[in-house]
């Protein structure tokens, strides 16, 4: 199935994209063929369960959603010394043959439609190069969207025995009266040896729809850490997704997520087992209020040929009201018993007993429930490694409180 | 252990399953499934034209419903083509419905049961036994004292005559309705045989009452439907047991179970499944449960060449509770698909899902199961615990749950593990004079001794001898 896309979407639409950023022919080529991909490729699997589907993306209208000339964006980078941070675009005139060799290589264009259309439309994203043996710390992307929609496409390349802390934010700037569509791939290559953290903090309006796929394929020794904090969006659809490729390769999926009003958060960590003693925490923690709705699949997938590995999957969903709805499926799919894997989830209210005690030691009652959301997330604010990040999902979080 | 049971010790329990009788039968059914089949088998049988229309219906369903194809990790059904499949054969028996006395049944027939030890069990610790031998009851009995008050405990297809208000009522209309599944659709269509229980208001069997189902010839389907009411404050527990000897060509094995709990009522439905390796077992089972009423599935699936089975339970009153305790063993070529499913519908409700998977030389296991607290399910509370044991690369084990969760005044509760046989265990026992083997073994039946804790002994011995049998030659 496709969905309906804007009339004015055609292969002249993408030249018009590529021309106007003067991007070499491969590039172009790569953007046309995603296009012609379309017509055959689906929407991102969706779970279905007898008589219900948790998430509805077909009833996404692409049609008016989707405006690919008029796409603008303000972003700042800040880079510390010794590592490459620029704008896609920019970026190709210097790194053009690395990027033609690494784009698309940890996310195929053609994994799915909203991958397609964002590797055909993208306009902004930045490109990150750490040479070998650099260690670079407090990486920071802060984008705001400008337009009625905006696709981003962000390549982050590690060499050898590298390391480094990148914070990627994304709000809302001039607002648009109607819905909106952000769509936002990043693709992480992590060379031997290598450290990535790689934090993403979503807090976009409440109009807007939001699709991101984040991947990383991870070397011998490496170490990948997402974070993905997820607060703005009407509906949010994000996949976090670690390739285990290299033996002794660790990886951390840890999220946060903060649903209100009707928001839908559709919120997944997935992580592939393929070579040996290769090791994977997931940590989602996530906070429903009013109307909102969680859908959570977690996948750990250990493949025939990953001998002695360790991967733990833990999720747990705090209801604050009656009315939200928490559906979620943490998934194990082993195909090697030298395995020691587990995986947890709950879904529930705020502690009475916990509560009852902050409230005999005189806290009042709405600022004990406030602090033990606030510490709730505990577990995973102690994992983000640039502090600014830390604090600001910790004042979003405390915010929404009020 | 009483002398009384020694009989289930000292038999090779591979022998006991692993026989052939001739195919002797009073009626067979053409192959495939087409109307004029069903008209057949429902002229056969002597049924209400109300049944016959159901089943009718029910085939309709069946040629529109797809096949389940694309479900991950499930069993491949490609092979199950039911125009192959030799729908109904109703055995060389003089009593239709069942005598009730072995003596009175034909010598290969009551051959089978004895070497099955049914009539065995049957005195020691069971109120009654139905045996269902192809595609109907050969032989039902139940103890007097329950007769007389007011249990019943027959065939189905006796009680489609004797007691057909209550079948009309229950049949496949509240609880499975044929458009369910494509194989419960088939039930509907083709079911055969099976149970029917009824206990009256505030009476506990004691003893539970047992059904042995037994597939004999090759290329045949079993279809049996079993249908369990009881009523207010009343108590029982329903054992079935199933086995066929192998064959090359595949059987297939769907059957239907319909539990109605009433208030404060408790069943208990257990299962020992031991299917030969060329079957496709693929049941629908579900028990409606009403105001502080229990319902129990335990089960072990240890046969059959691929098994996708989920019972269920819908938790409609008040206070009503589930308990679901299932193991499956998958070896080479196995794939076992199972679950659970459990449906809160009302304040209170409790559920709790223990499943224990093992998989080895090959075999695959999967649990799937759902989890749904419906908006306005207040305090309700469900733990999921699901343990896989691996014992080699060859082998897989899925966890796929599903929870659906539209209540914040819930305790939600789901954990699982996989791994493989701590060497420090084996170590542990070694040292203290096991062999390798021996304590493998061990290890697997404390792995799965939840299970067998729920049943009787001489189940709890059955289940722990085939599982022993599984793992034969396996080790090493």
């Amino acid at each position: 199935m496709s969905a309906q896309l804007p009339a004015n979407l055609s292969a002249e639409t993408v030249r018009e994209i590529s021309d106007a950023r003067d991007e070499p022919e491969w590039l172009l080529e790569a953007r046309l063929e995603a296009l012609e991909a379309l017509d055959a490729l689906e929407l991102p699997d969706v779970i279905q369960t007898p008589g219900r589907r948790w998430t509805n993306l077909e009833a996404l209208d692409f049609e008016s959603l989707v405006d690919p000339l008029n796409q603008a964006d303000e972003t700042t980078r800040e880079s510390p010394e010794g590592v490459v941070v620029l704008p896609f675009t920019e970026a190709l005139d210097e790194y053009g043959d690395l990027i033609e060799e690494r784009f698309g290589s940890v996310v195929a264009p053609d994994t799915n439609y909203l991958t397609a259309l964002s590797a055909a439309l993208f306009t902004t994203g930045t490109f990150i190069y750490v040479p070998e043996g650099v260690d670079a710390e407090d990486v920071k992307i802060r984008a705001e969207m400008n337009s009625r929609s905006l696709f981003s496409h962000t390549l982050v390349v590690t060499e050898k025995s590298s390391s480094v802390t990148i914070l990627e934010a994304i709000e809302s700037g001039d607002s648009v009266d109607d819905a909106r569509y952000f769509s936002n791939l990043v693709e992480i290559d992590a060379g031997e040896n290598s450290y990535v953290q790689y934090g993403s903090l979503q807090n976009l309006d409440e109009e807007t729809y939001t699709y991101s796929l984040k991947r990383a394929d991870a070397d011998t020794y490496s170490t990948v850490n997402w974070i993905e904090g997820n607060l703005g969006s009407r509906l949010t659809r994000s996949d976090v997704e670690t390739e285990l490729n290299g033996e002794a390769s660790e990886t951390k999926i840890v999220g946060a997520f903060f649903g209100h009003d009707d928001q839908h958060l559709d919120v997944n960590a997935r992580v592939w087992h393929k070579a040996e003693n290769t090791t994977a925490d997931l940590v989602t923690r996530g906070v429903l209020d009013d109307e909102a709705r969680s859908v959570y699949e977690g996948v750990q997938d250990v493949g025939r040929d990953a001998w002695s590995t360790n991967s733990y999957q833990r999720e747990n969903t705090l209801m604050l009201s009656d009315q939200s709805e928490a559906d979620a499926s943490p998934k194990l799919i082993i195909n090697n018993h030298d395995t020691e894997a587990s995986h947890a989830a709950s879904v529930g209210q705020v502690d009475a007993e916990d509560l009852f005690y902050m409230v005999s030691r005189s806290v009042p009652e709405e600022q004990a429930r406030n602090m033990l959301v606030e510490g709730f997330f505990v577990p995973v604010l102690e994992e983000i490694e640039v502090d600014e990040f830390r604090d600001d999902l910790e004042e979003l979080i405390a915010a929404r409180l009020r | 252990m009483s002398s009384d049971q020694d009989h289930l010790k000292e038999t090779d329990t591979e022998a006991r399953f692993e026989f052939k009788k001739e195919q002797k039968a009073a009626f067979v059914a053409e192959k495939g499934l087409t109307e004029e089949t069903i008209r057949v088998i429902s002229e056969d049988k002597d049924e209400p034209e109300w049944m016959l229309e159901r089943r009718l219906r029910a085939l309709k369903q069946f040629q529109k419903m797809p096949m389940p194809t694309d479900w991950p990790g499930q069993p491949d059904l490609s092979e199950v083509n039911v125009d192959e499949i030799v729908p109904y054969i109703r055995p060389d028996v003089e009593v239709r419905g069942g005598v009730d006395d072995w003596r009175d049944l034909p010598d290969d027939i009551k051959d089978t049961f004895d070497k099955l030890g049914i009539p065995e069990a049957e005195k020691n610790a069971l109120s009654g036994v139905g045996a269902q031998y192809e595609s109907e009851v050969v032989y039902q009995n139940m103890q007097e004292r329950w007769e007389e008050k007011g249990v019943v405990f027959m065939n189905m297809d006796q009680a489609v005559q004797e007691h057909e208000d209550i079948v009309k009522e229950y049949f496949m209309t509240k609880c499975v309705p044929p458009s369910d599944n494509k194989f419960a659709a088939l039930h509907g269509a083709i079911w055969s045989g099976g149970s029917f229980v009824y206990v009256p208001e505030d009476v506990t069997v004691e003893m539970p009452v047992q059904a042995y189902f037994r597939m004999n010839s090759e290329g045949m389907g079993q279809f049996e439907h079993t249908l369990i009411v009881a009523e207010k404050g009343s108590e029982v527990h329903y054992i079935e047991g199933c086995s066929a000897p192998k064959y090359s060509a595949f059987n297939l094995h769907s059957g239907g179970v319909e539990v109605f709990v009433g208030e404060d009522a408790h069943v208990q439905y257990s299962t020992v499944q031991n299917w030969s390796k060329n079957t496709y077992n693929l049941n629908t089972k579900r028990a409606i449960v009403e105001k502080g009423g229990r319902m129990e599935w335990i089960s072990g699936s240890m046969g059959s060449k691929a098994t996708m089975l989920y019972p269920a339970s819908i938790l409609k009153g008040r206070g009503a509770s589930d308990n679901h305790i299932t193991i499956a063993f998958a070896g080479e070529g196995q794939n076992i698909d199972t679950g659970a499913k459990v449906y809160h519908n009302a304040p209170e409700t409790k559920s709790t899902i223990e499943s224990k998977s093992i998989s080895k030389d090959g075999g695959r296991t999967n649990y799937r199961g759902l989890v749904h607290i419906a908006n306005g399910a207040k305090n309700s509370s469900t733990a999921v615990e699901c343990d896989a044991l691996m014992f080699d690369n060859e082998s897989t084990s899925d966890t796929m749950p599903y929870m659906e969760i539209n209540e914040s005044t819930v305790d939600v509760a789901h954990e699982a593990t996989v791994g493989k046989i701590g060497d420090e265990d084996i170590f542990y026992l070694q040292s203290r004079g096991l062999d390798d083997d021996d304590a493998k073994q061990m290890i697997v039946s404390g792995f799965i001794e939840p299970i067998t804790e729920e049943l009787p002994i001489e189940y709890a011995v059955e289940l722990n001898r085939l599982v022993e049998l599984e793992m034969e030659g396996s080790l090493g």
